[in-house]
């Protein structure tokens, strides 16, 4: 029996091309059945994120070029698009398994999402009878070994984003953010991304403000919050922990004497500000108050570059477990044959 | 006995040593060091339990004895604190405190050789002194939070994120809180503590052990006051604890 793998991913195609061979996760178990069944196909499981998607398929060794071929028929692969496939095959196969499991082949280096989606394409796979003795194994050795890759390194160390960076501060300075408001300054983009990190750790109040107040409400509605009319944040101040601003103003809009105004109000609690503007939205004196802790977007990113580096650093040692293992699989393999 | 003590020592030590070893080397959690802070108070209590036997009452006659009780109530509250609110940073800052306590009090000079038993023992005496350096190990224990609360004002106003440090801290607002929740129980020790000295059969009034004791008591009374009526930045709180610790001390000075 040999392992083949299949596939494409943000790093071989563009969006469009990952779309077209994309597969709902619903479907995941069938179309890993569906491949299973293929003449001289034994075993098949199918991964689809929105970064990838690969089949591992355990092929009669008899036949494997047909086998191959039926497969890739099967997937509707366009021979145009074959620029964005890469292929696998044996050890090569399991040790990118491995990597993928790892984080190594994601988008954002170390990430752990991706474990739980393979866990969960497999488990699609094994309840529609879909897997065997060979892919049984192989996913179920990935796993350990993505776990030992994660204790073992500091792939995960670090922060990859702008949002995550200014999350582990707020929990830095707040211990759980269930007991803080937070105020967002200006609806954008950014604003957002950064608010929804924070809502989903359960912030236990928002106000949005932003020039436009539809956009503020819009803002608001989506994230369980209240908006705040522009003129009137300053209101608001005395109640939150923490303020993310990010308005298209070139004149700064937190100036020092909004935060003196409210600091007995708030009894001089420590404010978390995020300012992710360009120009800055909040005057660069605000930061040596002694409560306020203020970050910029140059900040933040430096973190963010920082944790990448780190990361990108720890690879190597990551690559040395993956190999150790696949080869101490192929032997046990080799053994049991 | 002095084994007993040299024994306390180094597991204080140790446990100051490890605790600082798994910030540099950027480790995860490690429980050693509460485990070697949890064994040199067993060693510290029982090198009291001994002293007191000589004693024939409360070992807290000479330097040696004050400073040892003194190290034995700092590590008594963050095994109570440490565990129970994770602060178990707090260990890597107090176990070094510790130890310099108990040296301390090894150096020659500090212990009576030869320890006289008490003839008359005034109960309420003997409550007066253990409460009151009771509260002294709850108040040391605040400024030491209160320490770790300027590192860490330090390290995210000058955004070094990167080190280890920073990364093991706990919260900021775990760290004030801890610092006004250990000040307010050494207050509420230290309060019981002159209470018990007014009951002293020896009690006179306007000593100058009494008049330190009484400003210090004033002291933290009022910045207790001003945190929780007006409201204060947690640095000035925490400068004020630690200032106001180390002040404090005179009232064995004058002893």
């Amino acid at each position: 029996m040999n392992l083949f793998c299949l596939g494409l991913n943000h790093e071989t195609a563009p969006v469009e091309v990952r779309e077209k061979y994309s597969i709902p996760m619903e479907r995941l178990g069938e179309r890993s059945r569906e491949l299973a069944t293929l003449d001289g196909v034994s075993e098949a499981v199918v991964i689809s994120t929105c970064n990838r998607m690969e089949v591992y398929v355990a092929v009669m060794e008899d036949d494997v070029a047909g086998a191959e071929l039926r497969v890739k028929e099967s997937l509707g692969f366009d021979v145009s698009d074959r620029v964005h496939f890469y292929e696998s095959k044996s050890t090569e196969a399991m040790k990118h398994l491995c990597r993928v499991v790892s984080g190594l082949d994601s988008m954002v280096l170390g990430e752990t999402e991706i474990f739980g989606q393979v866990k969960k394409a497999y488990q699609y796979a094994l309840e529609a009878t879909a897997t065997g003795g060979v892919l049984n194994k192989v996913f179920q050795k990935s796993f350990g070994v993505g776990k030992r890759v994660r204790t073992e390194t500091m792939i995960q160390s670090g922060q990859t984003s702008v949002g995550s960076v200014a999350l582990d501060l707020a929990e830095k300075i707040f211990s759980d953010l269930k007991d803080s408001t937070v105020m967002v300054i200006g609806a954008g983009e950014m604003s957002r991304i950064t608010l929804q990190s924070m809502v989903l750790r359960g912030v236990k109040k928002v106000y949005v403000t932003n020039r436009s107040y539809d956009k503020a409400e819009a803002l608001a509605s989506e994230v369980g919050g209240e908006a705040v009319k522009f003129d009137e944040w300053s209101k608001v101040l005395g109640c939150v922990d923490v303020v993310i601003s990010s308005t298209g103003a070139t004149e700064p809009v937190v100036r020092v004497a909004d935060i003196e105004a409210v600091r007995r109000l708030r009894k001089y609690r420590p404010l978390f500000m995020i300012d992710i503007a360009v120009p800055r939205d909040i005057e660069h004196a605000v930061g040596e108050i002694e409560e306020v802790y203020l970050y910029d977007l140059d900040t933040l990113q430096e973190q963010v570059d920082e944790g990448h580096a780190r990361r990108q650093a720890e690879v190597s040692e990551c690559e040395k477990i993956i190999d150790v293992e696949v080869e101490k699989i192929t032997n046990q393999q080799r053994n049991d044959v | 006995m002095t084994l007993t003590l040299v024994i306390a020592a180094i597991l204080a030590g140790l446990a100051g040593v490890i605790g600082v070893r798994s910030i540099v080397t950027d480790r995860k959690r490690t429980r050693w060091t509460i485990l070697f802070m949890l064994l040199s108070f067993g060693a510290q209590l029982m090198w009291l339990g001994m002293r007191g036997e000589q004693r024939a009452g409360c070992p807290l006659l000479d330097a040696g004895e004050i400073l040892v009780f003194l190290g034995w109530s700092l590590s008594l509250f963050y095994l109570v604190v440490g565990s129970a609110y994770r602060v178990t940073l707090l260990g890597m800052f107090s176990a070094p405190v510790v130890t310099v306590l108990l040296l301390a009090a090894l150096l020659p000079g500090m212990l009576d050789v030869d320890p006289v038993p008490k003839e008359n023992v005034d109960y309420w005496g003997e409550m007066h002194s253990a409460v009151s350096v009771l509260s002294y190990g709850a108040l040391a224990l605040g400024a030491i939070s209160g320490v770790m609360f300027l590192v860490l004002d330090r390290l995210l106003k000058t955004r070094d994120m990167s080190s280890g440090l920073f990364k093991k801290m706990p919260p900021l607002d775990t760290l004030v809180g801890s610092v006004v929740r250990l000040t307010v129980i050494g207050v509420i020790f230290l309060t019981a503590g002159l209470g018990f000295g007014f009951m002293m059969e020896s009690f006179s009034g306007g000593g100058s052990h009494f008049w330190v004791a009484a400003l210090v008591w004033c002291a933290y009374a009022l910045m207790l006051g001003v945190w929780f009526v007006r409201g204060m930045t947690p640095k000035k709180m925490s400068v004020f604890v630690v200032a106001l610790f180390v002040v404090s001390l005179s009232v064995f000075a004058v002893l």
